[in-house]
């Protein structure tokens, strides 16, 4: 098999674990595989480099969205090989780049008690992308996941900080009861303007606990 | 011809990309002038590109159409093409091109060159497939120019493709220059956008899937590995991008035994333009290297050869097998020659760093092979490390030994193979270069 990234041809691994639980091989090399960079440690809701909340977080906590996301993490940074990928995947469309982060997002989500909501896409977006970028990434790992939220039209790019911190009916409840723990997936962490908005909807719909986690943080 | 015939005469592209206004393109497929093509066709296989893998045709949910669609993954860098995105192509004949060709160059042919040219000529005026089966530095381009002016001026549509980016654009500006009147495309990745309809188009074999039908004449450079391996998809590509009688002329140092045998029509040039034999290669073992590395070393052999080149101010190709390698060899390099740099496939500054060697400033490279082909830096001194490695195949060391002696200043210089072990296809490059030279 090739490499999904580089196109090089992979050895394939047999390993105990390959042979008795049938588990997937690998469908990016070892090489192309270290060109990511994993978050180890960073701010304890969005994973920023550092040690401690960091100043955007705090920022947020003087606003009307203070305390909406209870906790959160990013599992990669957005380094050049991060930016390739999510190009190849988002833009290029290709979608089979969904099965990429299996493991991590299993190792991830596998355990996780809260009910997983997926940030969702715009559907007139949707269709032009033919392809529901988060939610495959979800799929492809086998994570159970429940849409609770629908997106607007109105786009959060070219607006201003201002009004994007202003757009409050971007995303409506769908009608489906709300868990008291939810756990809020996306793809990208950019301002975190977005998830705050998911979640402003969700904790006045009856969620309790929201946790966020995101593949990158930009 | 309107704007809309000459971008699409030719071509086939698709719908959703095309620089036109959607009321024009319907237009023309209301009157018959356009045709619509579904991308990806009932037997799983891209329209654009001809692949019908598995492994690249890929099934997946089509939010658009809300049910299971196929994509391709060859050719998905050029946009993606699905079952349910759209190609189009020009469906009338293409009229005859009222443009008038000049020639202007005034070099000289050697008399080989000459024949040659002479003979390329007469095979495509009889519509027969041609292989200039031509050494490196030869100067295949040179005896090209002539066919070429003259399948201009005879109104025929021309294409002149090669494997890679470089040669694409090392080639641009010297056909520019020799056909100065003429309306010439060059093509390639996020090549700038071209106007008009050109009569003469260089272009990556890659780029050749956005082609359908459009030239009477094909030119194929470095067709080395033509027709195997990943090269069939290029073979594909070079068959649909051409009318179906055109004739192909295949221009390589290294060509395959089936080339050979398929092609009747071929022009040999064995002796290089400034007349000078090619540098034969030396074999000089270098047991364990790669352990020697791995143990963040320096195999001493390589060293004193280095060490050697750097004295007498000559620059120098290190070819290594694998990327890895390169890395791993790199940081000990800088660790003793800080201003030596290495390349690979996907780097960026790659033409940067040729170009630094080439004018001096730095003292050497390590490559991959990709820099097998296209380059010439003036008295070079090559090494292959670990020439016994499969990836470097009697082909890929006869051109690795190319790079040497290209310049007529300098027709002479070192080509020392590295090895742990000798294998059949060193033996087979030094053997085929010598009898390039006319011994045996
Ligand atoms: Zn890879
Ligand atoms: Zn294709």
């Amino acid at each position: 098999m090739n490499c999904y990234l580089c196109d090089r041809v992979m050895t394939l691994q047999v390993t105990w674990r390959s042979i008795f639980f049938n588990e997937q091989g690998d469908v990016v090399c070892l090489r192309c595989q270290t060109e990511f960079e994993r978050i180890k440690i960073g701010c304890p809701i969005c994973s920023a480099v550092g040690d401690e909340k960091c100043l955007d977080c705090c920022k947020w906590e003087n606003t009307e969205y203070a305390g909406l996301i209870n906790s959160g993490r990013s599992l990669y940074r957005y380094n050049p090989a991060m930016k390739e990928y999510l190009h190849r995947y988002k833009f290029l469309q290709d979608v089979i780049l969904s099965e990429v982060f299996v493991k991590v997002l299993q190792e991830t989500l596998r355990n996780e008690k809260s009910v997983i909501v997926p940030i969702p896409m715009n559907e007139e977006k949707l269709k032009k992308r033919t392809f529901a970028q988060v939610d495959r990434l979800l799929d492809a790992a086998g994570i159970p996941y429940i849409h609770l939220l629908g997106k607007n039209e109105v786009g959060l790019g070219g607006k201003s900080k201002a009004e994007r911190t202003a757009l409050q009916d971007v995303f409506w409840w769908n009608g489906k009861p709300v868990p008291e723990k939810v756990l809020l997936f996306d793809d990208l962490y950019t301002t975190g303007s977005t998830l705050r908005l998911a979640a402003k909807v969700l904790k006045e719909k009856g969620a309790k606990e929201i946790k966020v986690v995101t593949l990158i943080r930009a | 011809m309107t704007q809309l015939e000459e971008f699409l005469t030719g071509r086939i592209w698709l719908r959703q990309f095309i620089p036109f206004s959607n009321e024009q393109v319907n237009q023309a497929i209301l009157n018959g002038s356009i045709t619509v093509r579904l991308g990806i066709v009932d037997g799983k296989q891209c329209t654009r590109c001809l692949e019908k893998s598995p492994e690249k045709i890929i099934p997946f949910y089509c939010d658009a159409c809300q049910k299971i669609c196929y994509y391709c993954r060859h050719c998905i860098k050029m946009g993606r093409i699905s079952s349910c995105t759209e190609l189009i192509t020009w469906s009338l004949p293409t009229p005859l091109p009222l443009q008038s060709h000049s020639f202007n160059w005034t070099g000289n042919l050697t008399p080989l060159q000459q024949r040659a040219s002479q003979e390329v000529q007469k095979s495509i005026s009889q519509k027969k497939d041609h292989l200039i089966y031509a050494v490196c530095g030869a100067g295949k381009t040179e005896l090209l120019f002539s066919p070429i002016f003259e399948a201009l001026n005879k109104g025929l549509r021309v294409c002149l493709a090669a494997p890679r980016t470089d040669v694409v654009l090392e080639l641009t500006p010297r056909l520019r220059a020799a056909f100065p009147n003429t309306v010439i495309h060059s093509l390639y990745g996020n090549a700038p956008e071209e106007n008009g309809f050109a009569q003469l188009v260089i272009a990556t074999t890659h780029q050749l899937y956005r082609f359908e039908n459009a030239f009477d004449v094909m030119i194929v450079d470095e067709a080395d590995a033509f027709p195997y391996s990943y090269d069939l998809a290029l073979k594909r590509a070079v068959d649909k991008a051409k009318k179906k009688d055109a004739p192909t002329v295949y221009v390589s140092a290294t060509p395959s035994k089936l080339l050979l045998k398929q092609v009747s029509q071929v022009s040999q040039i064995f002796k290089r333009f400034h007349g000078h034999p090619l540098p034969i290669p030396t074999f000089q073992s270098l047991w364990g290297y790669e352990k020697v590395f791995a143990k963040d070393q320096i195999p001493k052999k390589l060293v004193d050869w280095v060490d050697q080149k750097i004295e007498k101010h000559e620059p120098f190709l290190l070819f290594f097998p694998t990327i890895e390698l390169i890395e791993q060899a790199i940081v000990l390099f800088k660790h003793k020659y800080p201003a030596i740099e290495a390349v690979h496939s996907q780097d960026e500054k790659r033409k940067e760093k040729v170009m630094k060697l080439r004018r001096g400033d730095i003292p050497g490279v390590l490559t991959s092979t990709i820099l097998e082909r296209g380059i010439t830096v003036p008295n070079v001194q090559v090494a292959v490390i670990g020439a016994d490695q499969s990836i470097f195949d009697a082909a890929a060391l006869i051109q690795i030994s190319g790079r040497v002696g290209r310049s007529s200043e300098y027709p002479d210089g070192e080509i020392i193979f590295f090895h742990n072990g000798i294998t059949r296809q060193m033996d087979k490059a030094k053997k085929m270069i010598i009898s390039y030279n006319g011994g045996l």
